[in-house]
């Protein structure tokens, strides 16, 4: 049975423009997009920033109505039975904000408590085990104003589960948090599904999805481009080799010529610190190189380490969305 | 309904704790109706020092309505700008449930300058305080607390409709004080405007206040204003039932439950 179905939905945002001559732009964030999840599974969205992963999840969550399209969460519609949704999902938004950062962490999980009903014998048996799950025991009457970043994301964590929901959508919950902290909630993640929540996530980092989700349906400009198991989606990039090559100051102009070569792809640059990190798909591979060596070279870049490799999960993500990450 | 109770009570409770460390609230509650009780004491010195205790009740009204207007305006906004607001209107207790507990809070705690000025009047400046009439006066207290709080209720959603209002929020203050009568008659109040302050729950509950508490209340005066304040409350909380309505369907059409 599916937990979650979701049919030609879309969404506009409109803003107003200008002080005397005004007027209004319209904005398409989510684009006639359809899909399903089970329940009990891991699905994840991906996308790059303001691709229609968080206008889409807040739609899921019964915050923001939908221009056109339907959604059912659990069998209920999102717009007219809001209220037989609400008790029955739970969800974090990236980010530090949602939590009162001048109470302690227990308060913020009492007052969650109380706004979901849940009974009050009954949330103070859960504080406890939440607070464990999330490795927050002994700190939880501290405020939350001295936790650090990762500390505040898993309260979020725990501030979610309070009420047992049978779906958690999780949109972008390892953002900004230190390697360890995004494993570490990523094993909470996973045991949740463990204990058959269906949960929805929302990621750009696509190892993450790799990771974590039974299926990935991939968001690009409001639109899936692709909705597939991860082993699925890596078959998209089957017919091509990854060139990385790493140069200093490059210029935009120059990724457009590299753009323009016969037989490339798509070209993604990544900045790193004072170099960035150039990803050429193409379907040469090796053979690609010396063309592209030619062109960076006569137009001045300083290039450093080459390498051509097999496409990941990644490289069919890039590819996916046009090289925007 | 039980269910809803508690989330009063903590609502409440927390509003309380957070509201304990806001300087700004403390200014309001504690430091301005003192400025205000002193200026006033000042006034009265060599005049009639047996109307102190209209001094005290007026700034404690003025502390009470300065919590309930500036509390009341970022009530909702607050929660918008912390990021908490979509999971309050993302759980299954409404929003005005939430506004109840967090209102009781700016009352009750913004009760406590009126007894700052009431100290402050009878040990500094040794003005003789006695409330003529106590029962009738702590019943107008309860009546002015429902009120205050219907007030509050309709203040909130109000000022959430539309964010450009809440700028008006400083603008609002002192008026209040002159057409609530806190300070002084609305007698001397040019005759048309009377009829605004007939319409404003505060001027009910400051008008039966400083009878009860100089004891110039007759019975069908506190009858009147205790009638009067529960018809308003009534008007209020209807009018803030459909005010929130508007807020919620108006926020999840425009995107403004997060601002950030």
């Amino acid at each position: 049975m599916n937990a979650i179905e979701v049919r030609e939905l879309s969404r506009v945002f409109r803003a107003t423009i200008g002080t005397i001559r005004r007027s209004t732009k319209e904005v398409i964030a989510v684009d006639g997009i359809s899909f399903d999840v089970r329940e009990g599974e891991l699905f994840g969205l991906l996308g790059p920033n303001g691709a229609g992963k968080t206008t889409t999840v807040k739609m899921l969550t019964t915050l923001l109505i939908p221009t056109t399209g339907s959604i059912t969460v659990l069998g209920h519609d999102v717009v007219r039975e809001a209220a037989s949704i609400r008790s029955r999902i739970g969800f974090i938004f990236g980010g530090e904000r949602g939590l009162y950062w001048r109470l302690s962490a227990r308060d913020n999980l009492r007052y969650f408590a109380d706004l979901y009903h849940v009974d009050p014998d009954v949330a103070r048996r859960r504080l406890p085990e939440l607070f464990e799950l999330v490795g927050l025991t002994g700190r939880e009457n501290e405020k939350v104003e001295g936790y650090s970043r990762g500390m505040r994301q898993r309260l979020h964590v725990a501030r979610c589960l309070i009420h047992d929901p049978q779906i958690l959508f999780l949109d972008e919950p390892t953002m900004g948090l230190d390697p360890v902290g995004a494993r570490e909630l990523r094993e909470v993640v996973r045991n949740l599904v463990a204990e058959d929540k269906t949960v929805f996530l929302t990621t750009h980092y696509m190892f993450e999805a790799d990771a974590l989700c039974e299926r990935v349906a991939v968001i690009n400009n409001g639109k899936i481009v692709a909705l597939d198991t991860p082993d699925g989606l890596k078959r998209h990039v089957e017919d091509l080799s990854v060139i990385d090559v790493e140069v200093f100051g490059i210029a935009p102009e120059m990724v457009d010529l590299l753009r323009q070569l016969p037989d490339v792809d798509t070209v993604s640059v990544e900045d790193r610190d004072q170099k960035q990190a150039l990803r050429i798909h193409s379907k040469l591979g090796s053979a690609m190189v010396p063309q592209i060596m030619q062109r960076l070279d006569g137009n001045g870049a300083t290039i450093g380490r080459v390498t051509v490799r097999e496409p990941t999960l990644e490289d069919a993500y890039v590819r996916l969305v046009g090289g925007q990450v | 309904m039980i269910a809803n109770l508690r989330v009063i009570r903590t609502a409440f409770e927390l509003d309380v704790k957070q509201q304990a460390v806001d300087l700004f609230m403390i200014f309001g509650v504690l430091i301005q109706p003192l400025l205000i009780a002193i200026m006033a004491i000042y006034m009265l010195l060599e005049r009639d020092p047996s109307r102190g205790i209209y001094v005290v009740v007026g700034s404690g009204m003025t502390g009470l309505w300065t919590s309930l207007l500036f509390r009341g305006t970022f009530n909702i906004n607050a929660e918008r700008f912390m990021g908490t607001l979509e999971g309050i209107v993302a759980s299954p207790t409404p929003l005005g449930t939430v506004v109840i507990g967090k209102t009781l809070a700016s009352v009750s705690l913004s009760l406590l300058s009126m007894i700052f000025s009431y100290t402050l009047a009878s040990v500094i400046f040794r003005f003789p305080l006695n409330v003529a009439q106590p029962i009738p006066f702590f019943l107008s207290l309860l009546v002015t607390v429902f009120a205050f709080i219907s007030f509050g209720l309709l203040i909130s959603p109000l000022m959430a409709v539309n964010l450009s209002l809440s700028g008006w929020v400083n603008a609002l203050e002192y008026p209040m004080y002159i057409l609530g009568g806190f300070l002084f008659p609305i007698l001397l109040l040019p005759g048309w405007s009377n009829p605004l302050s007939y319409v404003l729950a505060p001027y009910w509950a400051a008008r039966v206040l400083h009878a009860t508490s100089s004891g110039a209340g007759a019975i069908g005066d506190i009858l009147l204003s205790w009638g009067m304040m529960f018809i308003l409350g009534i008007i209020y909380i209807a009018a803030s039932y459909r005010l929130f309505k508007i807020v919620l369907h108006r926020a999840r059409v425009d995107a403004t439950l997060s601002m950030m």
